[in-house]
């Protein structure tokens, strides 16, 4: 037993990869990660607004509420890939049965409910004049509801195991099957929603202009930035929960 | 015991229980039953009206009767320690899962599916629309059960089972639910419900596949 | 420069309401996140304390 366990910590030793998923390690990693998130997030946040309102032209169809896409499909995209980071994370996890993943996958889950929130809540307000109703139900806006309870789910699974390896096992699998279930539910929902109402007016879908691309590209990479950095955060505070008893969460603290 | 024999020797235990327990399914068909009763209350009788929501309330309603049994599936063997023999087999654990979710869909999938044409009689739906109706029915309940499976083997040890299990699963339901509901639509408005037939019996075969898999996984998860 | 004032800008032809209500919850919904996040990190560290040295 004791053989093999050195045998594999040889056969793992210079992989770098392999050494950063000790918490200890990858806690002051996550700190500079977490740094460049921020900075990242508010420079190019900047870059994007001033280009999205000061630079781009009002859109000839929709005037100026189109502006709410710089914000819309960046929160939208992101609700997106941080539940296909997060199932990654889970399986990564339960393959390799490192702490650190199913950690990495909790980080993620808040982030992404708030970015499918903010999609929620933007694609509303934008509806409202371009529909004339807060809600229809848009395929895409339907979607991004269902993901909404995808991560709900994940979280309240998380929550109720008190033993916390235990936790962390039931929701990664539970995000596994999110995430095998996804594109289904994403084709079931286009399926229904051109039975029900044909081809409706989809903000955004007009051939946009360069200049606006350019900003909501932009403003996709602040968003990006943001929820890397606010991941880290939670990242970190979880390792300084889960590993208070270590010498050096200790030290940390002093 | 040969694979065969202990997933029938799973099956029968089941329908033993289900002889013995008239509640186990009847308590489902009764949710069922009250549950159809219950919308023409809170929409008005108006025949127009009953056929335009009946296809929904009904699958939905089988849908919610189906989701209540779930906890029927683990929560009461891991009570009694049944769960631990069927965990300790020799036999591969998805193949038991399968074996007592297709008992489990008999057993309370048959009541509802023939309670769902009567209850199609009483929204004003046609003859052809309740058949389609049944069959959508009785492609969902084994499809919603499976998916079911494994969030009632996550749970079985956890706290506030019953509702976070219905939160799990029936975002995971939607597929079934728009093909089922939308095949029977489709014969209402006198087209045909081929395509979305097939599409949701390929969910069922994908569910079928995949969630023995992960639901045996979940209870090695839950019960380490 | 597109505006030809700043109150051009807030009244956003006239959808100021839309595109500045979500901007708004944006900007909420974020400094909720940070809130939140120094709240727990907070917590955290001070549970490592309660461990004896």
């Amino acid at each position: 037993m004791a053989r093999t366990e050195q045998q594999s910590n040889d056969r793992f030793q210079g992989r770098w990869f392999w050494r950063y998923a000790s918490p200890a390690a990858f806690y002051p990693v996550a700190g500079r990660i977490e740094k460049i998130g921020w900075f990242l997030a508010i420079t190019l946040a900047i870059i994007g607004l001033y280009i999205g309102f000061f630079r781009a032209p009002t859109d000839a169809q929709q005037g100026e509420v189109y502006r709410v896409i710089y914000i819309h499909v960046p929160a939208a995209w992101m609700a997106m890939i941080i539940y296909l980071a997060m199932a990654f994370w889970s399986a990564t996890g339960l393959v390799l049965g490192t702490r650190l993943s199913f950690m990495m996958s909790h980080a993620l889950a808040p982030t992404g409910a708030i970015m499918a929130v903010i999609a929620l809540w933007t694609g509303a307000l934008w509806g409202r004049p371009t529909w004339g109703t807060y809600w229809v139900w848009d395929a895409r806006l339907t979607s991004t509801l269902i993901l909404f309870f995808l991560y709900v789910g994940y979280m309240a699974l998380a929550a109720s195991f008190d033993d916390k390896k235990k936790g962390d096992r039931a929701s990664a699998l539970i995000a596994l099957v999110g995430a095998v279930n996804v594109p289904i539910i994403y084709f079931s929902v286009n399926w229904w929603n051109t039975l029900h109402q044909g081809s409706s007016v989809r903000p955004g879908s007009s051939s946009m202009a360069s200049i606006m691309l350019t900003a909501m590209l932009i403003m996709t990479f602040a968003f990006w930035a943001y929820c890397v950095a606010a991941a880290m955060h939670r990242l970190r505070t979880q390792i300084i929960e889960r590993e208070s008893g270590a010498q050096w969460v200790k030290e940390l603290v002093k | 015991m040969s694979l065969r024999l202990a997933a029938s020797a799973v099956f029968r235990r089941e329908f033993q229980l289900f002889a013995r327990r008239k509640s186990d399914w009847a308590n489902p068909l009764m949710f069922f039953v009250i549950v159809c009763s219950l919308f023409p209350f809170a929409v008005g009788s108006e025949t127009e009206r009953l056929r335009g929501i009946g296809v929904g309330v009904i699958f939905v309603g089988a849908l919610l009767a189906a989701l209540l049994t779930l906890p029927r599936l683990f929560d009461e063997d891991a009570r009694d320690g049944s769960l631990d023999l069927l965990l300790n087999s020799n036999e591969p654990l998805a193949m038991l899962v399968l074996a007592r979710v297709a008992a489990l869909s008999i057993g309370i999938g048959a009541p509802l599916i023939l309670a769902t044409p009567l209850f199609s009689l009483l929204y004003a739906l046609p003859s052809d629309v309740a058949l389609v109706l049944a069959l959508a029915v009785a492609l969902a309940v084994p499809t919603l059960l499976l998916v079911g499976a494994i969030a009632a083997a996550l749970l079985v040890t956890a706290r506030g089972g019953a509702i976070l299990t219905a939160v799990l699963v029936l975002p995971l339901t939607i597929p079934t639910l728009i093909f089922g509901a939308g095949a029977a639509s489709k014969v209402l408005y006198g087209e045909s419900p081929f395509a979305e037939l097939s599409l949701q019996a390929a969910y069922l075969l994908f569910a079928l596949a995949l969630s023995p898999l992960a639901a045996s996984a979940a209870l090695k998860i839950s019960t380490d | 420069m597109i505006w030809e004032s700043w109150s051009a800008f807030w009244a956003m032809g006239g959808r100021g309401f839309f595109v500045w209500g979500s901007y708004g919850a944006l900007l909420i919904a974020i400094l909720a996140e940070l809130i939140v996040l120094r709240g727990a990190r907070k917590k955290a560290l001070e549970s490592v304390d309660e461990f004896p040295r």
